[in-house]
């Protein structure tokens, strides 16, 4: 390894510790918390795996774009507005099908909220990061609106859809102990399964991958990359949106202001850590959610959560410098 | 009337600094999605320090904590080589937790004062001359033209004996300084640091440095425009239009949509510099 790397990692480590040690807390008390606080015993990891759900689907979105060369960072704004809509299925239908329509729901309401970032990119060459940011901040407001307005619930005070009843809610599919599986958890391990699959073994995939590579290099064997580019939004805005649909059946129940703690965010650096193989979603999206458990721990001991974000920034650039640092353009 | 331009001058400002300081970095080939964390980082600075060293000593302290972001953006990208855009979205993310973890920590808690701030028309006249300025330099000025040989073809500019990197880390000061003023003079227009208060600013400049063409002037213009969305926002929130209420977020919407229309139509010629994002 190069000198000038060990240097980053050295700076990477220090703004951590620099960090804990300027809000005056004990280092290793707060690294043990992590750990025991997000794997500890079996309960703790139940939460570490709910913490983990949304990330594994929400990081096999933002993974999709990236491969096609698009960085995502609207999973958040699709995350939100696909929750929204679909808790607001499910209460109206109910039950199972309600659950199935809502899903659904999540998805077309997903892929619709990517797809003008898409058209922009496409055919207008304006970058996605700022659009899809742009729509982020426009689905905060009107997912807001709307459950302070037509969708709020007759026995809620705060901006909140009613709580759904518990037929219309997804069960654990089993439990050993203390340890939970949701369902929710098995869909995104299927999601991830067939992205690799479609990724790898389709033509589809790899008309997305070499757009990604090399977008001229595509066109000129003929891909359509303009098509491939709003696939490739609609299709991760479309499993971003699902995330949320599961996360209200399975975990919330309801839809409320504020629903979103910064998934999308998180799942950027869930996408990046896995950079070149699908399969290392799991791992990297098992991390993410256990810093999550973990800072929540902490939060208990009084250091705020916010280091957990630090701490994920840093990991992306240690990551980064190792990984992405040959000429990897992508024109903005 | 008056009251209502003054308004759109405020919510114009920041984004005008903010939209000059990614030219500097954009025009110079670096790829600056890391604005909103350079100006929230700025914010927080001039909220922690004004109230200790006073008001010049906070924007000093902002500019410097600026300076030295951009470039650990510059040593990201143009030492490390990463992608722009990772560069850029980790200062965003070290910038928004760092700061909102020191603020849940009792850093930057106290409000500024009156004798702690610059009085706000001087930032005022520093957002309205800077385009004028940095068009002056980058027409009139051996660095200038320099700047926008690197950004347009780094390779060529190399082969005439000027180094792109050395270009870039004076733009990226540069940058540093524009972001430094842009935080602090939001700052003193709230009196006090809350969890995130650029809210998007950063990303909304950019889209006015693209819909500028990536020229000084031009850019300013779109910022305007977006002071002018914003303005009309604050104005019609909380008032029914034909007879019909429409809720505050609706109408918070709005800059955010004008963005969103101004990059999907108005957009026209790609002028983007072609060496943007190269070495």
């Amino acid at each position: 390894m190069r000198p000038k790397v060990i240097i980053l990692f050295i700076c990477a480590i220090a703004v951590i510790v620099v960090s804990l040690l300027i809000v005056k807390a004990d280092l290793r008390e707060a690294f043990t918390t992590i750990v025991t606080g997000s794997l500890g015993d079996m309960g703790k990891l139940s939460g570490t795996i709910k913490e983990m759900t949304p990330l594994l689907i929400l990081g096999a979105a933002v993974y999709l774009a990236l491969k096609a060369g698009l960085f995502n960072i609207g999973a958040e704004g699709q995350y939100t507005v696909g929750a929204c809509f679909a808790s607001f299925a499910m209460i109206a239908i109910g039950g199972p099908l309600g659950v199935a329509v809502g899903c659904v729901t999540g998805v077309v309401c997903g892929a619709l909220w990517a797809l003008p970032a898409g058209l922009i990119k496409a055919y207008r060459n304006g970058h996605e990061v700022i659009t899809t940011i742009m729509l982020n901040a426009i689905a905060w407001n009107l997912t807001k609106a709307m459950v302070a307005g037509p969708l709020k619930g007759k026995d809620q005070l705060t901006p909140s859809t009613s709580v759904m009843p518990a037929q219309t809610q997804l069960t654990p599919l089993f439990r050993i102990g203390n340890l939970e599986i949701p369902q929710s958890f098995v869909i995104g391990v299927v999601c991830v399964l067939v992205l690799a699959y479609w990724l790898n073994k389709t033509i589809g995939g790899y008309e997305l991958k070499a757009t990604g590579a090399n977008s001229t290099a595509a066109k000129f064997a003929g891909v359509k990359t303009k098509q491939v580019t709003i696939k490739a939004m609609l299709l991760s805005g479309g499993l971003s949106g699902l995330a949320g649909a599961l996360q209200v059946a399975q975990f919330e129940h309801r839809f409320y202001d504020g629903f979103s703690t910064g998934y999308g965010f998180d799942a950027l650096g869930v996408a990046l850590l896995a950079a070149s193989n699908p399969f290392y979603l799991f791992v990297s999206a098992f991390f993410f959610g256990a810093l999550n458990k973990g800072g929540t721990a902490l939060a208990i001991l009084g250091i705020n959560k916010g280091i957990t974000t630090v701490i994920l920034a840093a990991v992306i650039l240690m990551f980064a410098v190792v990984r992405y640092s040959k000429n990897q353009v992508n024109n903005g | 009337m008056v009251d209502f331009l003054l308004q759109v001058i405020t919510m114009s400002s920041p984004l005008l600094l903010m939209a000059m300081a990614g030219y500097a970095s954009e025009r110079s080939g670096v790829i600056n999605i890391g604005l909103e964390g350079k100006m929230l980082t700025a914010c927080f600075v001039c909220a922690a320090f004004a109230p200790m060293y006073g008001a010049i000593g906070g924007v000093l302290m902002a500019i410097v904590a600026g300076i030295i972001i951009s470039l650990l953006h510059w040593s990201l990208t143009q030492v490390y080589r990463i992608d722009h855009i990772i560069s850029g979205m980790a200062i965003n993310l070290l910038a928004s937790g760092g700061t909102g973890f020191l603020e849940a920590s009792g850093y930057a808690k106290s409000t500024i004062a009156d004798s702690q701030r610059i009085p706000l028309p001087v930032y005022y006249v520093l957002a309205i001359g800077t385009p004028i300025l940095l068009f002056l330099v980058a027409n009139k000025t051996r660095f200038g033209l320099r700047h926008k040989s690197v950004g347009s073809d780094p390779d060529k500019a190399r082969l005439l004996g000027i180094n792109p990197q050395r270009v870039r880390f004076m733009a990226l000061i540069l940058t540093g300084i524009f972001s430094g003023l842009a935080g602090s003079l939001l700052v003193t227009e709230t009196s006090t640091f809350t969890k995130d208060m650029t809210s998007g600013r950063g990303y909304i400049a950019l889209a006015a440095l693209i819909l500028g063409g990536w020229r000084p002037i031009p850019a300013a213009l779109s910022c305007l425009l977006f002071g002018l969305a914003t303005a009309v926002q604050i104005q019609l929130s909380g008032k029914p239009l034909f007879g019909v209420e429409i809720p505050s977020e609706i109408w918070k919407m709005l800059p955010y949509i004008v963005t969103l229309l101004a990059l999907a139509g108005l957009l026209g010629r790609n002028r983007t510099p072609a060496g943007l994002g190269k070495h």
